[in-house]
């Protein structure tokens, strides 16, 4: 495996015509299709419309979430190339059929310093959990949901605990895999080369 | 005090016109009912449910934001945690997820030997159903034939796996190459146990046998039927907005497996019916879960006659690194869909990991269907969900 994206590897061309086509119905921004995936980009103000009319076809809802983009992050390795990505919201929503394989994400961007979107709850029942889950992880307002209280977190809890810029206090404490384990992650370049050797005997 | 519009499906309480005011009555964390810790806020007006707000969230363990500090390979020791009743399934849709990420395909075997052990936690996880929820309607008996069973399961998956519940068995390439190994410098590719396939084929037999006992025991049962027929029922478009999946949707009439329409692992080579019935009540999905423990049997006959011998790993590099990129990879579980939305930035670790647990959207129609509801009637529809809270919780 090559550490170059090759974001065309599995994307067949019949998934690419569901994808265009659908996003062409619906006057989308545009689509992205990769490793089997087909996401669907939606203008936010656009949002409840353009996933009301393509829930017509794909009936099925399946889940919403969100990504939060930044270019600086407390927990994990962080984005790819800081530099060129945009900081934003990105709320994901997923539609599918009940007959056939066919499913989309819609995919909307909202700036960082107004994450507001419109609500889903008030047409599709199953989104109110899944916003409401949203809300209190990221902090995105579901405009129209007027019941967006906390689903996992204490009434009293404060902040957003998948943000990016939110510690993981486990970590900060105790840094993995902690002092007990003392077999070293892969990562050091000796264990690599160690590996690489490994490899080689194996294909012998 | 009873609108016309409360007064709904099982009629037969409550006849006398008393002045009941409103009343809450909190149900949970703790109740043998609630399957976990879930708690249920009901305001009802005698013995009518007429608002309930479900409060969830006290297993909630965050592992969406622990996957984003830890690369591949641990992922699979945590979400086999997820639905802990049907650990091994969890762990498929994931590790298929990140192998259609990093373009790699696992061997023949080890898909089937995937396959099989699926089909195993769905026997598992549905005879814990089938244990329960009779007992939660009063009928203790099937919980000691189901449970007794059960331990056949389990025990054909402690000897692949060298865990009950929780097998971490997944690899990236394939599955553990050996069990009870462990070594990290000697690659020893050990087959599954001897004599595995063997047992596993008694096993089944005892499916079969148990399903005939549950059957008697259960199906036809008078006072079972009374208490399940006709209530709580689903309709299937109420099903699908709520993004109700698995036996739920299928008892409500929409036989939609995934196994059928998206085939994963080789579920394709394979015959089985897809179980559904009609009504969408509890009875219902009762009857589609012991139909599937016999489909899933019939899957397993099928997968020890196929299963080809060879490798169970392909080579993968020692440090796995998925490229740029986000991929959505779903399985049909027990409970239902159960998918990964897999976001990469290339690098050792997924950027974001987003859980579609099954349990969650099962259980966010609880609002919905338990409006109007008679009291006595909650803990049969809440049952008959069949939901595990560390799925809803993750």
């Amino acid at each position: 495996m090559s550490d170059a994206p090759d974001t065309t590897a599995v994307a067949d061309s019949p998934l690419d015509a569901f994808a265009e086509d659908l996003a062409q119905r619906l006057g989308a921004l545009g689509h992205i299709v990769e490793f089997g995936t087909v996401r669907i980009l939606v203008d936010r103000d656009a949002w409840v419309d353009t996933i009301l009319e393509a829930n017509r076809e794909l009936p099925f809802f399946s889940w919403l979430s969100a990504i939060d983009w930044s270019k600086e992050t407390e927990v994990g390795e962080g984005v790819d190339d800081p530099d060129q990505m945009e900081e934003r919201f990105e709320v994901i929503c997923r539609l599918s059929s009940v007959e056939t394989a066919d499913a989309a994400q819609f995919v909307a961007s909202l700036p960082k310093e107004d994450p507001t979107i419109g609500s889903l709850a008030p047409h599709i029942g199953g989104a109110s959990w899944h916003e409401r889950e949203a809300h209190e992880m990221f902090g995105i307002m579901f405009d129209g949901n007027d019941h967006l209280i906390p689903l996992y977190l204490p009434d009293d809890f404060e902040g957003n605990p998948l943000l990016k810029s939110y510690p993981l206090i486990s970590r900060e404490v105790k840094p993995w895999p902690g002092d007990v384990d003392v077999e070293g992650m892969p990562e050091t370049a000796d264990d690599a080369d160690e590996a690489a050797a490994e490899d080689e005997e194996v294909a012998e | 005090m009873t609108s016309p519009a409360m007064i709904h499906r099982s009629e037969s309480a409550v006849s006398v016109e008393l002045q009941t005011p409103d009343m809450t009555l909190n149900i949970g964390p703790q109740h043998p009912s609630t399957h976990g810790v879930l708690r249920l806020v009901a305001k009802i007006d005698g013995e009518r449910v007429r608002d309930v707000e479900p409060v969830i969230g006290y297993m909630h363990r965050g592992y969406e934001k622990l996957s984003e500090v830890r690369t591949y390979a641990q992922i699979t020791a945590l979400v086999n945690r997820i639905d802990w009743v049907s650990g091994f399934a969890n762990e498929v849709p994931f590790i298929v997820g990140v192998e259609r990420l990093m373009g790699v395909e696992a061997p023949e075997r080890a898909q089937w030997i995937r396959l099989i052990l699926s089909e195993l936690a769905r026997i598992s996880s549905h005879l814990v159903f089938m244990s329960s929820y009779p007992l939660e309607l009063g009928a203790t008996t099937p919980l000691m034939h189901s449970l007794r069973e059960r331990e056949y399961i389990l025990e054909l998956i402690e000897e692949v796996t060298g865990g009950r519940f929780h097998p971490n068995f997944n690899r990236v390439g394939g599955v553990k190459p050996a069990y009870g190994g462990g070594s990290t410098t000697k690659k020893q590719s050990m087959d599954l146990p001897a004599g595995f396939f063997q047992r596993t084929a008694e096993a089944m037999d005892r499916m079969d046998k148990i399903c005939d006992d549950i059957d008697s025991l259960v199906t036809g049962n008078e006072l079972i039927k009374m208490r399940t027929v006709g209530v709580g029922i689903i309709p299937a478009d109420k099903a699908i907005e709520y993004g109700l999946s698995g036996p739920n949707l299928r008892a409500s009439g929409v036989a939609y497996d995934l196994r059928k329409a998206d085939p994963y692992l080789t579920y394709d080579q394979v015959e089985f019916d897809v179980a559904s019935a009609s009504d969408g009540d509890c009875y219902d999905r009762y009857v589609v879960r012991l139909e599937e423990i016999r489909q899933s049997v019939r899957i397993v006959r099928q997968a020890i006659d196929k299963i080809p011998s060879g490798p169970l790993q392909t080579k993968v590099p020692r440090v796995l690194k998925a490229p740029k990129g986000q991929v959505y990879s779903r399985a049909e579980n027990p409970k239902g869909e159960f998918g990964y939305y897999i976001v990469s930035e290339g690098g050792k670790m997924p950027y974001r990991l987003k859980i579609r647990s099954t349990s969650f959207s099962n259980l966010s129609i609880l609002p919905w269907i338990l409006q109007g509801q008679l009291v006595p009637d909650l803990v049969a529809i809440m049952g008959s969900l069949d939901f595990v809270l560390g799925d809803v919780d993750r």
